[in-house]
């Protein structure tokens, strides 16, 4: 029986692996035992982002913003070819020059996802985001949207024949909570901006996981690329930040899910039991890097990615250390890569 | 807690209350006529009607009816009644000639012979009460209830603890045997359980006593007392509230609410219903002294002690004055008394220290509450005090001591638990300590603000060393609360403190920490640290409005932006006459009924201060100071310095002040409210009629204010909205020119907005950069609360490479606001253009608590500038934090590397 643990040390491995690993396919749902988000330079990554209707003319101005500068900043910064961002608002109205696939009814977003589907190739990566208004009760949640609304059972039909690519869903919906619990799968990573139905007034999340998208503002570790576990602690602590500036008791608290259990954490992360696969799943299409031509930097370059797996399995298990003997083992690697990185990069 | 009592209404009920409603008008005689079931009514009725028509305060007609009541069987009834009604109006001779007239043998009508007692006790004869109860406790076999209780509390005021204890325990045990079953006398074993300290028993009892009979107004008014001791004020108010719904008169409920609010109006009911009640008469002269009317307030004390000399009370207030006064022959004949029946009472030395301490007299205070827990140990309210008054000396530990004694043994006492939970507090604060001063503030504040406060605080001290020619005792102790509850209990034992931002107690400072203030925080800082040289200079025997005024002076002494301009403020009191005699300025702290009338309290003595230094110069201040130290006549003290007596010496202050109004030679018109801000002058002041024309401004209100402007061209205000009126309209020019003539004519005008700042505006929005920036700088001349424009002022400094105006912008910036991460960046930048990596790391260490957004790229900043401090150690730690979040981080990784090699030359 695959058990929690045993997923997370095999995501342990993951993250540490997942620069040395050679290409791997991502694994088919029904496998629990294998890893997701194991992408390499030859990894497709999908975005469809659903814009529901709007309660004023002001909000849909918002709705509509927030999608311009999604799509752009996915296609700019994050290399996503602009033919794999779907855009499905509304009721499907020209959205500024961008090629806009169809309105977020029901019944388009699932000619959309099926279309898809036949695109995708295992191992590819599908980001979904939705952005509007959202209700419900328990049991009962909805995604406003022109037409009949849907739920999140019908979306996670939609999704379901989505078995061997790696799925991201960013409800930032209001009342996104119960949604999105329909959405929890072994081997997707969801998040809702908000935890639980009462949370009903129009979050602020999406605007703040935008700006952490524009420039890498959220790449916190400075590697290059933003993880969704970065996207989620940039935009929430900003939302937490903004409410706390404005002197409000915030009406919005997002949560993650990575482990498929419906059961979602506000502060994912290494001490959490959600956040170890979201941390490797990231936004960035990965670009193939300039190889360096000498034998000496090849070897290096191994060097140097076992040293970073060495430091991801200390850091995920500072707690079985003594401080002390922590800091100076920690601080041995990174000098140890510091000095490899300084020589690498002078090599041609 | 209260349970809502229902009140039988009956035909009974009816009548009483529309004989109440009409008791202050109706004859008697009307008022006791029976209700229509009869033309004879019988004694029964007589004393029903008689008790109802005094429960609900028809005092007169309960007498009359009363009197009518003729019949053995219920004539001591009716003569407690009737001696109830002459108590409850003050005739305390009527009614023990009731009392005595029934009385033959005490021990055969002990509830009367009680009642006497109790009447003995109240026009201070003590000892006859003694008497009386005790004949009849020895005559009878199963003494009342009340009269067990009655003779613990005589034995109790006469000094005879364990003796007294004996009757409480009685009293107790009856009830414990089941044999307490009116609700009357369930409140006398709820008194015995208080004076037992069986707090919550006492208030469990008293609950019992209220639900037995809703009526019982003693019950509610003892129970009261009870919250209020332990001052629960809300409990206590719902309590005398109650009581006084049933008899508006009881002049005992309404002393009660008096302590917690409206004292002078409830004082006044009292009085009116009882003009002889003690409690009342003692409370008010109480409330007169401290509001620095002495002569009326030792009138009203008097009074009292006519009536009771025996009041303790009353005797420790005047004790506690003339301790205050150093008159101790005046102190030792009030002992003396005090001493003839109560000797070495416990509470009169508890009541000393708490005036004593209430009067910032903190060490005489101690030296009070140290006898009274001599005398009496398990007096928890010494111990309080004492407590509170070790604290407010800096005796921390030995104060948190007695704090603890007494919640232990008086759980209920809020003011108690709340000192003990701010003790909690401190335990996670840091303690940080400079040459002088030992500081106590949050963690964040230890990391944000000490590292500007220790460079102020030493300054200061320096400075005002040098200028006052005094050092105070060290360390002196500042606490800086983050919660401006913790700071109100800290200061004053109770989280509501009203406007107050920070107290000195002579070698204790307390303060609200900046980060929930929109204020100077430096100036606050310097303030109250100026109270610490007068306050210890005169042994806190300064009065509060001189205090008050050079601690306000030396604010403009400080810094050149720091002070009150309250020009318009000057001008309008002056029109209306509000200034206060010299001699009297300690009223307007006192009986100050709004924040505005505090604000002017302040200025109006930093007039006089200002007066004295521009007139006589600093040594004859310095010189009057010194003065304080000794107990004089404060006319002798001016006229040994100035050598004029108090009246020449205020009219040569209105003199002066009347030319300072002609200096300002501006317009005021009467229509136009004052500007008002919070934090009693520390803080913005906001100029409502201008933010309203911000907000509304319209043809009307254009044309209103040019027709002031031609009555009237000195009119700063008209000038000033008629400006914001045209710059809404885009009238730009037109604006500039009513601006500018604002400005002109009250430059250091100081309110928001001010004519410089809404220039500043009108020049943004044509596009003028530089003229907007240089009415910024002129703003901030003389505006020390605000934030954004020397931030503004810094960055552009900083673009056009003058560092030294950027230095002082982002100095102004920080002097109000070290919370915000882009002064730290900025200040980051300047240190390290000036090549100051010190204060670069002190920046990059700020930004680090601040600014949680980026910590790889602030630990980083961090790093770096500790390598260029040369803080290897420190870099390293630094910069592994980063690279554990981020091991791949270049910029890191090479900050490590210089970190971890050899230094050239090593």
């Amino acid at each position: 029986m695959n058990t929690t643990a045993n997923r997370i040390a095999c995501w342990l491995l993951a993250s540490a692996l997942w620069q040395v690993a050679p290409a791997m396919q991502a694994q088919s749902a029904d496998d629990e035992s294998m890893p997701w988000f194991q992408q390499d330079a030859g990894t497709n990554k999908y975005a469809v982002i659903v814009t529901g209707a709007a309660a004023s003319a002001d909000i849909a101005e918002r709705f509509r913003r927030w999608t311009r500068d999604l799509h752009s900043t996915l296609r700019d910064d994050y290399g996503y070819d602009g033919d794999n961002i779907r855009i499905l608002i509304d009721e499907g109205q020209p959205l500024d020059g961008l090629t806009v696939s169809a309105s977020s009814r029901v019944d388009d977003i699932a000619d959309t996802l099926s279309t898809l589907q036949t695109e995708v190739d295992a191992g590819d990566q599908l980001s979904l985001f939705m952005i509007g208004h959202g209700s419900g009760t328990f049991g009962d949640a909805k995604f406003n949207n022109v037409g009949p609304d849907m739920t999140g059972a019908d979306l996670a039909s939609m999704l379901a024949g989505f078995t061997e690519q790696d799925i991201v869903i960013i409800n930032t919906t209001s009342a996104s909570f119960e949604f999105s619990r329909e959405l929890s799968a072994l081997g997707r990573v969801v998040v809702s901006a908000t935890r639980s139905p009462s949370e009903r007034y129009d979050p602020i999340f999406a605007g703040y996981m935008i700006a952490g998208l524009q420039d890498h503002t959220a790449d916190l570790d400075r590697n290059g690329r933003v993880s969704i576990l970065e996207l989620f602690n940039y935009a929430s602590g900003r939302v937490a930040g903004w409410y706390d500036e404005q002197g409000r008791l915030a009406t919005e608290n997002a949560v993650l899910d990575d482990t498929g259990d419906g059961l979602f954490s506000r502060e994912p992360g290494a001490t959490q039991a959600d956040g170890l696969l979201a941390e490797i799943a990231y936004v960035d299409v990965i670009v193939p890097e300039a190889e360096k031509t000498s034998p000496q930097a090849r070897a290096l370059r191994v060097d140097m990615q076992g040293l970073e797996r060495e430091i991801f399995i200390l850091r995920n298990q500072k707690q079985n250390y003594l401080e002390d003997d922590y800091w100076r083992r920690l601080e041995a690697l990174l000098i140890d890569l510091a000095t490899r990185t300084r020589t690498y990069n002078a090599l041609p | 807690m209260h349970c809502l009592k229902l009140i039988p209404l009956n035909w009974l009920r009816a009548a009483a209350v529309l004989a109440a409603l009409t008791a202050a008008v109706a004859p008697s005689t009307l008022l006791a006529q029976e209700p229509a079931t009869g033309l004879n009514p019988s004694s029964q009725e007589l004393l029903d009607r008689g008790d109802e028509l005094l429960l609900r305060g028809s005092y007169l007609a309960a007498i009359e009816v009363l009197s009518r009541v003729n019949d053995e069987f219920f004539q001591d009834q009716a003569d407690l009644g009737l001696s109830r009604a002459h108590m409850e109006t003050g005739q305390y001779a009527q009614a023990e000639a009731v009392l005595q007239r029934a009385l033959d043998e005490p021990a055969d009508h002990p509830e009367l012979a009680t009642r006497l007692a109790e009447l003995y006790v109240m026009t201070g004869r003590s000892r006859q009460a003694e008497v009386v109860l005790a004949e009849v406790i020895d005559g009878q076999l199963n003494p009342p209830v009340r009269t067990l209780v009655q003779t613990g509390l005589v034995l109790a005021l006469r000094g005879d603890r364990d003796a007294a204890d004996v009757h409480f325990n009685a009293a107790l045990a009856r009830y414990d045997g089941g044999m307490v079953f009116e609700s009357a006398d369930v409140a006398m074993v709820a008194v015995a359980a208080r004076q037992l300290d069986e707090f919550h028993d006492a208030n469990a009892l008293f609950s019992e006593a209220v639900r037995l009979d809703g009526n019982n107004i003693e019950a509610l008014v003892l129970w009261g007392n009870l919250f209020q001791e332990k001052f629960n004020d809300q409990d206590a108010q719902t309590n005398y509230n109650e009581a006084l719904e049933i008899n508006r008169r009881y002049a005992p409920a309404l002393v009660g609410l008096a302590r917690i609010g409206s004292p002078e109006r409830n004082l006044s009911r009292a009085l009116e219903a009882n003009s002889r009640n003690v409690a009342a008469l003692q409370t008010f002269g109480e409330l007169m002294i401290r509001n620095g009317r002495e002569e009326e307030g030792l009138g009203f004390l008097r009074q009292a002690l006519d009536i009771n000399p025996e009041s303790i009370p009353a005797l420790a207030t005047l004790a506690a004055r003339a301790a205050m006064n150093d008159d101790m022959d005046e102190f030792e004949d009030l002992r003396a008394r005090v001493n003839a029946f109560s000797p070495e009472s416990a509470s009169f030395y508890a009541s000393i220290a708490e005036f004593l301490g209430n009067n910032y007299r903190f060490t005489e205070a101690v030296e009070y509450a140290r006898r009274a827990i001599d005398r009496d140990p398990r007096n928890w309210h010494a111990h309080t005090v004492l407590g509170g008054n070790l604290v407010r000396l800096g005796e921390e530990s030995e104060g948190k001591r007695h704090l603890e004694q007494a919640f232990d043994n008086d759980p209920f006492n809020v003011l108690t638990s709340n000192m003990l939970q701010v003790f909690d507090v401190l335990e996670e604060y840091a303690t940080l300590e400079s040459e002088h001063f030992r500081v106590n503030m949050s963690q964040r504040d230890a990391q944000v603000l000490w590292p500007y406060m220790e460079p102020l605080l030493e300054e200061s001290w320096d400075r005002l060393v040098a200028k006052y020619r005094f050092e105070p005792e060290v360390p002196v102790v500042i606490q800086v609360f983050e919660r401006t509850e913790d700071f109100a209990v800290r200061s004053v034992g109770l989280p509501d403190i009203g406007p107050l931002v920070g107290i000195c107690f002579g070698k204790v400072v307390t303060l609200i920490s900046p980060d929930t203030l929109s204020a100077n925080w430096q100036e606050i800082v310097w303030h109250e640290l100026v109270h610490v040289f007068t306050l210890q200079m005169t042994q806190n025997r300064m009065p509060r409005w001189l205090s008050e005024g050079i601690s306000t002076w030396e604010e403009r002494q400080g810094r050149p932006e720091w002070g009150r301009r309250q020009g318009l403020d000057l001008i309008r009191a002056v029109q209306q006459d509000r200034l206060l005699p010299v001699g009297n300025l300690n009223d307007g702290f006192t009986g100050a009924n709004s924040n505005a009338d505090l604000s002017f309290a302040y200025f109006q003595s930093y007039l006089v201060v200002e007066y004295i230094a521009e007139q006589y110069g600093f040594e004859d201040l310095l010189a009057l100071i010194h003065e304080y130290a000794e107990i004089k006549d404060e006319s002798d003290m001016f006229a040994n310095v100035f050598g004029v007596d108090m009246d020449t010496f205020d009219a040569g202050f209105r003199a002066w002040i009347e030319q300072r109004v002609a200096d300002i030679n501006v317009y005021v018109h009467a229509e136009d409210s004052p500007d008002e801000g919070e934090g009693h002058g520390h803080g913005v002041r906001e100029n409502s009629s201008a933010i309203l024309a911000e907000l509304y401004n319209n043809e009307s209100l254009k044309q209103y204010m040019q027709g002031r402007v031609q009555r009237e061209p000195r009119d700063f205000q008209a000038h000033l909205q008629l400006g914001i009126v045209l710059f809404r309209e885009e009238a730009y020019n037109d604006a500039i020119s009513h601006l500018r003539t604002a400005h002109e004519l009250l430059p250091d005008y100081t309110g928001y907005p001010s004519p410089s700042l809404v220039l500043a505006q009108v020049y943004e929005a044509m596009g003028n950069e530089a003229a907007k920036r240089e009415q910024l700088a002129i703003m901030l001349e003389n505006q020390q609360h605000d934030f954004a424009a020397p931030v503004e002022l810094a960055e552009h400094a900083l673009q056009v490479g003058d560092l030294d105006q950027a230095d002082y912008y982002v100095d102004r910036a920080l002097a109000v606001n070290p919370y915000r991460p882009e002064i730290h960046r900025l200040g980051a930048e300047l240190a390290s253009r000036q090549g100051d990596t010190g204060r670069t790391v002190q920046a990059y260490e700020v930004l680090l608590t601040l600014d949680q957004s980026d910590p790889v790229a602030a630990r980083t900043d961090l790093a770096r500038a500790y390598l260029e401090n040369s803080q290897r150690d420190e870099a390293r730690m630094t910069v592994l934090r980063a690279l554990e979040t981020a091991p791949t981080y270049e910029r890191a990784q090479q900050i490590l590397l210089q970190a971890v090699e050899s230094p050239e030359g090593d």
